[in-house]
């Protein structure tokens, strides 16, 4: 069928049907801008991970009577082992340096802390510091080793919380999906009893199957685009008002960018597109005689 | 042009065939009276010649295709070949005139430019140029059904199936739709008229195929619409005018 007498098909059933229509669209947006909210929040873990994998290591405690044999013997170990790719030796002086700098909004902490009660050790760069399980394991409990500590492991429960909150939005968003495409399907079925005749007589002067189809699958389309331009229009407002408005003053991490935006919001407008074609001509099978 | 070799069929729930063992060869060009009382199989056999249900027996050919056996995608094609026009008209009642008739055409995918020249034409063929911005419930019927067969015929199929399309007409729009029938006819189109207008068929005198509890039980050359049961007013034939052939079926054949 031509565009033009195509329009018109769909924009009389629109007329007739605007109610519904709408409901769609608010249940699309929502659902879409829930997948892009799960999106987000992955971009963040992964714009988190980036900054601060390259300054992660792993910290191995020597006990204080450590010989300079057992620590030649475990510097020797380290850098012959292919998952680590730098080895620094700090004494317990540099240790204590260390901390009074770490903790020097504290001057509680460091107070309690004198230069020979924390521990010598060794700091290991890793070649990929996601795999420090194993280098922990290596090294634990091995002569001179006090104790392995893997600073990823501090960043846990920031993970968790992300984690949580990305599989609660994309727990929401398919619970909002099945909504869609409920209400597709009933849109579908009412339209189709409201373009009967129009359908009756598309049959009978030999119009194709697709033909038949298509203000159907046109109608839940327009429907998926608006919603997924609703959608995209939420995260950019998300990503203007809430996350630089409100996040930008911490400066523990860095926060995803508009590229990570652009990302999601195209992602979320495709899908919206795709999933409500398609669930529209799931709901034909069962409404459209042809 | 349409050839039923022992056709027989069954619905699921009936009692008894809609048609059992139905046998006949339609010329094309020809014009054929299809009658016989309510329930007797007429419809059926419509609905058969445009694949709208399948035969349970027996063999339907229209246009030298197997109608059960051609693929599902391809039955768009075969309703292309066959026009159609009821007895209700079934005009959409939100579109005008013109809309109506170029709706057949715009479905089809016909290029515009062809739609806005043959939408015209096929109206002022009709009678109706002057209306084609009416809505149809500003019509009488007879000019409803005068749209519906400018749209049946727009696409110029090879073949015309009529049900009933005087079934809710006075008799003088009867006649009227009759010649415009019997125009359509005499352009070529094969024409198949389901009808109880007893009046009309026995006017026209042509070949009469009369069904009776689905079987084929008169097959007349000339015929009248009921040798045993009716009557025959003496009245003089209402003859079509000849007209030259603006109907003639497009030189390429079928609109695919």
């Amino acid at each position: 069928m031509r565009p033009g007498p195509l329009a018109s098909l769909w924009w009389t059933g629109l007329r007739r049907n605007l109610a519904m229509t709408a409901a769609v669209i608010v249940t699309i947006a929502i659902c879409l801008a829930m997948l892009g909210a799960g999106l987000l929040l992955r971009a963040q873990v992964h714009t988190i991970d980036h900054y601060l994998l390259g300054q992660l290591e792993v910290v191995v405690d020597l006990t204080d009577d450590t010989t300079s044999a057992q620590r030649a013997a475990l510097e020797d170990q380290m850098r012959r082992d292919p998952a680590i790719t730098a080895v620094r030796y700090e004494s317990k002086q540099q240790v204590f340096d260390r901390f009074r700098r770490d903790f020097r909004g504290s001057p509680d902490v460091v107070a309690g802390v004198g230069p020979g009660d924390l521990p010598a050790a060794l700091r290991l760069t890793l070649a990929d510091p996601r795999a420090s399980g194993d280098v922990v394991i290596t090294y634990t409990g091995l002569d001179g080793v006090e104790a392995v500590r893997d600073q990823r492991a501090l960043l846990q429960p920031l993970y968790r919380f992300l984690d949580a909150f990305t599989i609660g939005a994309f727990t929401l968003a398919a619970v909002q999906a099945v909504a869609s495409f409920a209400l597709i399907y009933t849109m579908i079925r009412i339209s189709a009893y409201g373009r009967r005749r129009e359908t009756a007589i598309m049959r009978l002067v030999g119009a194709s199957n697709g033909a038949i189809r298509a203000p159907f699958v046109l109608e839940s389309a327009v429907a998926g685009v608006v919603g997924g331009l609703c959608a995209a229009g939420l995260l950019v407002a998300a990503k203007a008002f809430l996350v630089d408005g409100q996040f930008t003053r911490q400066s523990a991490f860095p926060l995803f960018g508009w590229p990570a935006v652009w990302t999601s919001a195209a992602a979320v407008l495709v899908a919206g597109l795709l999933a409500s074609a398609a669930m529209a001509s799931v709901a034909l099978r069962r409404h459209l005689r042809v | 042009m349409i050839v039923l070799d022992a056709v027989s069929k069954w619905y699921p729930s009936g009692l008894r065939p809609a048609l059992s063992d139905v046998s006949a060869e339609i010329a094309a060009g020809e014009f054929v009276f299809l009658v016989g009382p309510s329930g007797s199989g007429k419809s059926t056999l419509l609905r058969l010649l445009l694949r709208e249900e399948r035969a349970s027996g027996g063999q339907v050919v229209v246009a030298g295709q197997d109608v059960a056996r051609i693929p599902d995608r391809r039955v768009p094609r075969l309703r292309r070949t066959v026009g159609c026009v009821f007895q209700d008209y079934r005009l959409l009642p939100n579109r005008t005139v013109a809309a109506n008739v170029a709706f057949a055409l715009d479905v089809i995918g016909r290029p515009r430019h062809v739609v806005r020249s043959v939408v015209p034409e096929a109206l002022d063929l009709v009678g109706l140029g002057e209306k084609a911005q009416s809505y149809p419930d500003e019509l009488s019927g007879g000019e409803q059904q005068r749209v519906a067969i400018a749209r049946a015929f727009v696409g110029r199929p090879r073949v015309l199936l009529a049900d009933e399309p005087t079934g809710n007409l006075d008799p003088a729009t009867s006649i009227e739709i009759m010649h415009l029938l019997d125009a359509v006819h005499q352009a070529g189109t094969t024409v198949i008229m389901a009808t109880h207008n007893a009046a009309l068929v026995d006017a026209m005198r042509r070949r009469v195929l009369e069904l009776a509890d689905g079987i084929l039980v008169r097959d007349e050359a000339g015929g009248r619409y009921d040798t045993a049961s009716l009557p025959l007013p003496p009245q003089p034939a209402p003859q079509p005018a000849p007209q030259p052939s603006p109907w003639a079926p497009a030189p390429r054949g079928p609109v695919g």
